[in-house]
Parts: structure tokens; sequence; C-alpha cells
């Protein structure tokens, strides 16, 4: 197969990527365009297109006002603990759904299902009562034990298929080559899951960095993550949308470098592995 | 089930259950909600901590769309906070749980009750009698109109409903221009009050389903779907699109309170101003928007709570609080010099005091408040029930 | 390669391996333990509150009711409207969102210069809060405004403005194209890192075939990614079905009940008027429809994830 020529793969590549690109960033950049407005200019007279009336305003206000920086390091800590306790459990699960065949097997895969089909609304009051017998009120780690659970079954479901498409000769010849069960785990089948493995922890990073019920009913002075923070600009009489945007910038840079950083990972996998094995 | 009971238990047993261990300094718990980002609170906190020194506030700002629910879960969870900001509309419910502590004798041996605007603790008085409420700031509805396009079209701002939709319609200029914006999302309710409940319109068995009632609400929905004055969004316009769309000129006028007059003065300059809400059917009838402080009847520290709630009700503390709400001060001495709002919009506060009303207490006020108007009034502006319909639906909350 | 390509026997005995019948079980423990705990006691606790009649503010007025409830439920006619729309709902967010999430995947995993930086772009999106995105499309429907009825009348797509969310019989589509926008991300990096695991090969021997790019398509990459889409859409439909924090901030569930929702409804009944009893009988009702959706689901599509 010869190569595309390069008119060819901007036609057929680059532009229709531009459309989904502008289509996933138009209402993004109001907002950037919004936030650079300084807040009495966009109370009079709106948006500022032009670069000549943009300042770095409601960012300065943002992180001096307000304790946005601290919300970030809650948020922060909230999503990378998630992260870690989502993936630990889920990883293991995945591997254990997917490579045995064992009694009630089906019956937890759906339990699974089944618990994330409940709306959360209604679980926040039972919740809340147990946190606070476990005393573990307004602290990281109730946010991301109760994150966690939301975001397991929905990992172990996502990491079972990747882990599915794995071959099992793969991690059987490494057991007839001496390995133990884990060990095999470790060093065949988790680098071949690791396009899995990060987009699942993309989703978890997310999801933890979005939630807001929790947050707010079992976080509350200590611990405040930036969707709490952000919900408070959004007053009974007026929305700052000045600060709001700027806090919806910022709030977003955390996934988007951390997907820039690890996108390159989903690459390789079973293709790069495959050569290896 | 076990929890089940629990939950019961907690609401029952809520005035002796103990959250925190006694510290050597009392710490207060205080929830508010405040729409200023840039946090006033920590400056008032300091200033109570200073002259305190054995009291220590953890003020916690919780956001306003969800400030009931996380406040209900609270108590019923058996975590409230001690003191709160609160409003009227919350208090049968508050007061049905058991949650709110009686401030009366408090309120009577404190000296600044003299001080307090009159009628305001008589407005803020719970159903059976007792004061749970400390009043901290006010606001009053009046009618926002634009003084240029009302000049230009050789009108007056209008005095009666009649004045009022003749207005509307002259200045009408669809699609560019609307004589009334309408918040028919939620928290319209007390817009829509001053044209029904002026009426006769009233939240008792039998009061809404009234003819007149149910004629006044014809006429508000006439003027969107007939006279066509009040924008198609109305049906889901709350309060940021109906003040966009005035700040914009999209319409004309609007009826809201002082504390959005500082944002359309930077908009609009001289060509803003307010008079009191059209009288309707030889009656006026406007909302009353309160603020208050209650203590709860869990906490434990119901003294420096108060020592706290009552510091925040006193002359230039709560002037200090106001300038930075944006709402009016509760206070003779600080009303006496105020200079947080152009005067015409103060004139037009005072002047609608008189005919300002707060909503009778009962739960099914909340759940009007809260929901039923809204879903009522959306479904009959885009006429998929009739007016009667909407008072019989809405009627059924106060049947018992 | 074919070795890695074909699936070995499932229930290959491994005598070796002592402590196989265990493992699965101890590898799952944390999993279980964690979600039994935090998620299935207080559902089973809310299925018993279902036959209560329990209004928080009113402690004392509990009453059992057996299945009062929920005969009032079906009673109810918000309840089928809810539930009409939440069909709508669910039936049109999720194939959008994979549909473009699908192309979006196939388009990012070609080789082009900035595909880092567009890969990186596309999932800003889904990596904003519910609040703030729905606030954001609330002021771009806004129809006096908000810039859509701007562009539009500008291009003269229309010729007056659009109340988007104050029509009842627009609302509800104007937010499935919101949550359109906010998850085809979600299924564009789980379809990308499923299409990494089709070996490269087969597309080499199809293209030695003469095979099309569609007939690559359809008979590759489809089956490749098959057990990845048939996953990522089912917990998608779950998600998609309990989100209502976005329509709650857009619309609050109006004009009338145009955007009501089961999880919605079950929100403001429950959390607004703390009408508990109520409010968790819809949502119980709203899991036992879901579930027997998903079992129908599972049913015609776990062979494919089963794979």
């Amino acid at each position: 197969m010869n190569k595309p020529s390069t008119l060819r793969r901007i036609l057929t590549t680059d532009l229709p990527v531009l459309v989904i690109v502008f289509f996933a960033m138009a209402p993004f950049a109001w907002m950037i365009l919004t936030s650079l407005t300084p807040t009495a200019v966009l109370n009079a007279t709106g948006v500022s297109i032009s670069p000549s009336g943009w300042s770095f305003d409601n960012y300065v206000r943002l992180i001096e006002q307000t304790s946005f920086l601290k919300n970030m390091l809650d948020s922060l800590i909230i999503a990378v603990g998630t992260v870690l306790v989502g993936l630990l459990v889920s990883v293991t699960g995945a591997y254990a759904f997917s490579r045995f065949r064992f009694a009630g097997r089906k019956a937890i895969m759906l339990q699974f299902l089944l618990i994330n089909m409940f709306p959360i609304v209604l679980l926040i009051l039972p919740l809340f009562v147990l946190f606070r017998k476990l005393n573990i009120l307004d602290t990281h780690f109730a946010l991301i034990l109760a994150n966690a659970t939301a975001a397991i079954p929905f990992a172990v479901w996502m990491l079972t298929s990747y882990v599915g498409a794995i071959p099992k000769s793969l991690d059987e010849a490494a057991m007839t080559d001496g390995c133990s069960r884990l060990t095999a785990l470790r060093r065949v089948v988790l680098p071949l899951m690791m396009p899995g493995i990060i987009s699942t922890g993309i989703y978890i990073f997310i999801t933890a960095w979005n939630e807001y019920l929790y947050a707010l009913t079992l976080g509350g002075r200590n611990v405040r993550p930036v969707t709490v923070a952000i919900q408070t600009l959004i007053g009974e009489y007026q929305i700052e949308w000045g600060l709001l945007a700027a806090g919806a910038v910022v709030g977003a840079l955390p996934a988007t470098l951390l997907f820039l950083l690890v996108q390159r990972r989903l690459i390789g996998g079973l293709t790069q592995g495959a050569v290896k094995g | 089930m076990k929890l089940f009971r629990k939950l019961t238990l907690a609401v029952a047993t809520a005035a002796s259950l103990v959250f925190s261990p006694a510290r050597a300094a009392e710490t207060v718990r205080f929830w508010y909600h405040f729409d200023n980002p840039a946090n006033p609170m920590s400056d008032l906190v300091a200033k109570f901590e200073k002259a305190n020194p054995d009291i220590k506030i953890e003020a916690e700002n919780v956001p306003w769309n969800s400030y009931y629910d996380n406040l209900y879960t609270a108590l019923v969870g058996g975590n409230a906070p001690d003191a709160a900001m609160v409003k009227l509309f919350a208090q049968p419910r508050l007061a049905e749980m058991g949650a709110l502590e009686p401030l009366g004798e408090r309120i009577d041996a404190w000296p600044g009750k003299a001080d307090l605007l009159d009628n305001l603790l008589e407005l803020n008085k719970g159903a059976d009698g007792q004061q749970y409420y400390l009043p901290i700031q006010y606001v009053v509805l009046y009618l926002y109109y634009r003084t240029d396009l009302f000049e230009a079209a050789g009108l007056k701002p209008p005095t009666t409903c009649e004045d009022f939709r003749e207005a509307a319609i002259k200045l009408t200029k669809a699609p560019d221009t609307y004589g009334f914006g309408l918040r028919g999302g939620k928290g319209g309710w007390d817009q829509w009050g001053a044209f029904v409940f002026s009426k006769g319109a009233e939240l008792k068995p039998g009061g809404l389903t009234t003819p007149q009632a149910v004629a006044a609400n014809q006429w508000l929905i006439d003027l969107f779907q007939k006279d066509k004055v009040i924008p198609p969004s109305a049906p889901n316009d709350g309060f940021q699109e109906i003040i966009a769309a005035f700040k914009t000129g999209k319409t004309a006028m609007t009826i809201h309170h002082i504390g959005s007059s500082k944002d359309l003065v930077a908009a609009l300059g001289d060509k803003v101003s307010a008079v009191p809400v059209p009288k309707c059917g030889g009656k006026q009838w406007t909302s009353y928007g309160d603020e208050s402080l209650a203590i709860f009847s869990s906490s434990s520290v119901k003294d420096a709570a108060w020592k706290w709630i009552s510091f925040l009700a006193e002359g230039e503390n709560n002037v200090a609080f106001n300038t930075a709400t944006g709402q009016m001060t509760v206070t003779k001495s600080g009303a006496a010099n105020w200079k947080l709002h152009e005067r015409r919009f103060v004139d037009a506060t005072v002047q609608s005091l008189p005919f300002a009303h707060v909503l009778p207490q009962s739960s099914g006020t909340s759940e009007f408040v809260n929901t039923a108007w809204q879903t009522a009034m959306q479904q009959a502006l885009t006429g998929q029930i009739t007016s009667q319909q909407m008072m019989e639906q809405l009627n059924t909350l106060f049947a018992q | 390669m074919s070795t890695i390509v074909s699936t070995p026997d499932v229930h290959k005995a491994k005598p070796f391996w002592q402590n196989q019948h265990f493992m699965p079980y101890w590898l799952l423990a944390p999993a279980v333990l964690v979600t039994a705990v935090i998620v299935f006691l207080p559902m089973v606790q809310a299925v018993f509150t279902s036959f209560y009649d329990l209004v928080l503010f009113k402690p004392n007025a509990s009453r059992f009711v057996g299945f009062g409830n929920y005969i009032k439920l079906f009673n109810d006619p918000v309840f089928w409207t809810a539930l009409w729309n939440t069909v709508i709902w669910i039936g049109l967010t999720v194939p959008l969102q994979m549909g473009l999430g699908l192309l979006t995947a196939l388009l990012l995993n070609r080789e082009f210069p900035w595909r880092g930086l567009a890969r990186a772009l596309v999932i800003i999106p889904w990596a904003l809060p519910s609040v703030v995105i729905a606030l954001m499309w609330r002021w771009i429907y806004d129809p006096n405004t908000g810039v859509l009825n701007d562009i539009l009348l500008y291009l003269h797509v229309l010729q007056t403005a659009v109340p988007w969310l104050a029509d009842p019989s627009v609302a509800l589509y104007a937010i499935i194209a919101t949550l359109t926008w906010q998850g085809f991300p979600f299924f564009a990096v789980m379809i990308l890192a499923g299409l990494q695991g089709i070996p490269k090969s087969q597309y080499e021997a199809a293209s030695i075939d003469g095979a099309s790019a569609w007939r690559q398509f359809v008979h590759i990459t489809l089956p490749g990614i098959g057990p990845v889409l048939a996953t990522a859409g089912l917990l998608r439909v779950i998600w998609v079905a309990n989100s209502m924090d976005v329509i709650f901030v857009m619309t609050g569930g109006g004009p009338g009940y145009a955007t009501h929702t089961l999880p919605l409804y079950a929100f403001i009944k429950a959390r607004q008027n703390l009408d508990f009893g109520y409010g968790t009988t819809i949502a119980v009702t709203f899991t036992l429809f879901l579930g027997a959706i998903v079992a129908v689901y599972l049913a015609r599509t776990l062979r494919e994830v089963e794979r």
C-alpha cells in the first residue's frame, strides 16, 4: 500500500478532525473569551471579542479572592486517590472476571451493573448517616471512597472487555514458563492492557473530578472540591460569569493536560506486545 | 430498616444530639450563601472573634442552588450547623421538623431589638406565634422600567394594571423589544403575585380557584399568548435571563428588587428607573423578600451561636453584611445613612413596603415556591393547560 | 500472528494452580466489599423505604403503606410523561454520542501531525463540570441574548428566534444535543483504546486481498471493537439514564413536565419536596425498568462482550 499524499491526508483527516475539534471547542472558546473579559465590561457590554479588551483580571481575582487553588488541590487529591483506589480494585477484578470461570461470576457482574442503575440522589442520605457514624465526613478519604465506589462497577466492566481482548495464550505461556498467576498478570497482561487502563483511568479521573452531589454533601468546609467552589459563584441573584468562566477554564485544565500526557500510551498495547510475544 | 428507624429517630431526638466534643473554645458552625464571591464574611468573622476570643466561627459558604437540599440532609442526617441563613418559606418545614430554636426571649433581652426596622419581627413570626427568625436583610419587589423607551413612546410609568398592559403593548416591537420581561421559570411566583394576589387570589383552600383569581391569571397568560408583549422565552426564563434581557434592551419593563440595581445601572446608567408595582383590581401586592438567621435546636453551643447571629444584625455589622449582599439593612441606624444604592431605587423600595407581603406559612407554600408554581405556570403559558386547570392544580397543595 | 487472534479453549484445566478456585474471589473481594457496603446496602434500605409514607419534615407521620406508593405512582400522569421522556432521552442520546464518538475515534486513530493535541482538545467537553456545561448551553440557547439564534438567523436557517428551552416540543431535544456534545468524547476515548487491540496485520492482509476501506471497517474494525462498543454502550445507557444535573440546571424539568425524566422526578420529589417515600418509589421503579432493558441488551450482546 502506498502512502497517501499529504493533500489527500488533509482532506480526509485533518479537515474532518478540525471540524470535530471546532464542534468540541466552540462553546469552550466562548468560555475562554468570557473569562478574559473583565467583569465590569461583561456586565455592561458583554463578551469582548477583540484582544484589546482582554485582561487576566478574572483569573487574578479567582486566585486572590477565592480559595480556588486550595479547592483545586482538594479535587486533585480526591481524583488521584479515586483513580489509584479504583484502578487497583478494578484491574484485579477485571482480571478475575475475564480469566476465571467461577460460581457466582455472572451474579457479581450483574450486581455491579445494578448498583449503578439506582439514582444516586436517594443514596446520599443513608451514606451521609453512615459516614457520620464512621466519623469521616468532610475528609478526602470519604470522597475517595464514595467516588471510587461509583466508578468501580463501570471500570470493572470496561477493563473486563479490554482484558478479554488479550489472548489467554499469552499469560498461559508465561505461566508454563514458571511465572505465578500474579506475576503473569503484572508482567504480561498489565502492559498489554495499558490502553484500557489509561482510558479507564481517564474515565475515573474525570468522573471524580466532576462529581458534585457527593462533594457537596459529604465534603464541607475542610474539603471543598472545585465543583462545589464553582457552584458558590452561582448566586441567588447573580452569576459571576467572569469568575465562573475562569474557574471552568482552570478547572478543565488538569484533565486535558493529563490526557495530553498519557494519550501516547493509548497506542502500543496489543500491537506492540504482539510483536514482542 | 434499621436506618429508616434511625432517620425518624434522628429528627425526633435531634435536640439531644451532640456532634463535636466540647473544646476549650466554643465553635459555632454557620452556613450561609452569598452572591458576592469576594466573600467579605471573613472580615466579619475576624471582627467577631476578636471581640469574643473564646468563640470560634466556622462559616461555610454553601452553593445557593443546593442550599436547602443540603440543609435538610444535614438536619436529618444529624450533622446540622449550629446556625444558618434561612428564608421564610422554609420556616414551616423547619418548624415541623422541630429543628428550630425559639429566639423570642433572647431577642427581647437583646439591646439591638430597638434598632430593628418596625414590623420586621412581626413579618418573621412563626405560624405558632413564636419567634424563630432574626431578620438580617430584606428586599421588596418593584417595577424596573426603561426611562428612555418610555419617553420615546410618550408614556408615563404605569400605576394600574390597565396602564401597564397599554404601555407594554405600545413598547413592544417584536422581535427586537418586548414590553415586559416575565419570569416564567423557577422563582417567578413573586412577579406573578403582583398581578394575581392583588386581584384577590389567596394561598388557602379554594383561594386560588375563585373566578377573580382565575381571571387574573388568565389576564397575565393573555399578555404572553394574545398580546405577545412578553418574550417567547418566558416559560424557561429565570432571574439571569430577565435581567440580561432587560439590560440588552430586549424588554422595557421587568419586576425585580434592589439587589440587581447596581448591575442595571452599570449597564444602562440613567436609562433605568423604578416605581412600585402597578395597582391591579384596586389593590397592590408585592413580595417581601427576606433573609433571616436561625439557630437549630440540635446545637450544643446556642449561647455562642446567638452571640454570633445577633452580632450580624447589629448596626454597622449589618450594614457591612448588606454591602456585600447588595440588599437592604434591617437596622434603623443603618438605613438612616444608606448610600449603597441610588436614591430612586431606595425610594421605590420604601414606597412598596406598605403593601409588601409574605406568603402564608404552610408546608404547601414550600412546594408552591419550590416546584409547583413553576411547573403549572409553564404548562399554562405554553397552552398545555388552561388558567382554570392551573389554579385547580395549585389549589390541591392547599386543599388540606 | 494468527495464533494470537484465535481464542483458545476457555475451560482448560490447569491442575498446578492449587488456589485457582479461590483466586477469583479474593481478587474480587475488595471491589465487592466496598460496593456492597457503600451502595448495595443503602439500596436495599431504599427498597424498604418505598413501602413507607415518609416525608422528611413530618417525621412522626410516617407509616407503612405497602404497595400504596406504587399504586399512586402508576396512577400519576407525570410518571408516564417522565417515563416516555426517559425513553426518548436514552434512545437518542446514547446512539448519537456513540456515532459521533466512533467517527472521532476513527479519525483520531489516523496519522497526522497534530494528533496528540487534537486528542487532548476533543475531550474538553467531557472534562468540564456538568453545571458549567448546563449554564453555558443555557446561555447559548437563550433566545434574547444567546449566540445560537444569532448565528442561525444570520445564516438564514431560521426566520425568527426560537425559544429553544421554553418551547415544550423542542426543549428535550435541545438538552439531548447538549448531552451529546458533553458525552461523545467518552466514546471517542474508549473506542480509541479499543482500536489499539486490532492487529495491523489484519488490515495489511485485507489490503492485499483488495478489500475496500468500507469492507475493512465492517469486517475488521467493527468486530475488533465490538466488545468495547457493546460494553461502553451499555455503561453509557445506564449513565445517561441517571444523569439529571444538566437537565436540572437547564430547565429544572420544565416547561411544565416537558423535560422530566424519571431520575429527575425522583430528585425533585425526594430532595426538593422531601417526600422520600414517593421519591424512592420512583427510583426503585426506574431501576427495575432500566434493569429490564439492560437484561434484554445483555441477553443479545453478552456473547459479544464475552468474546
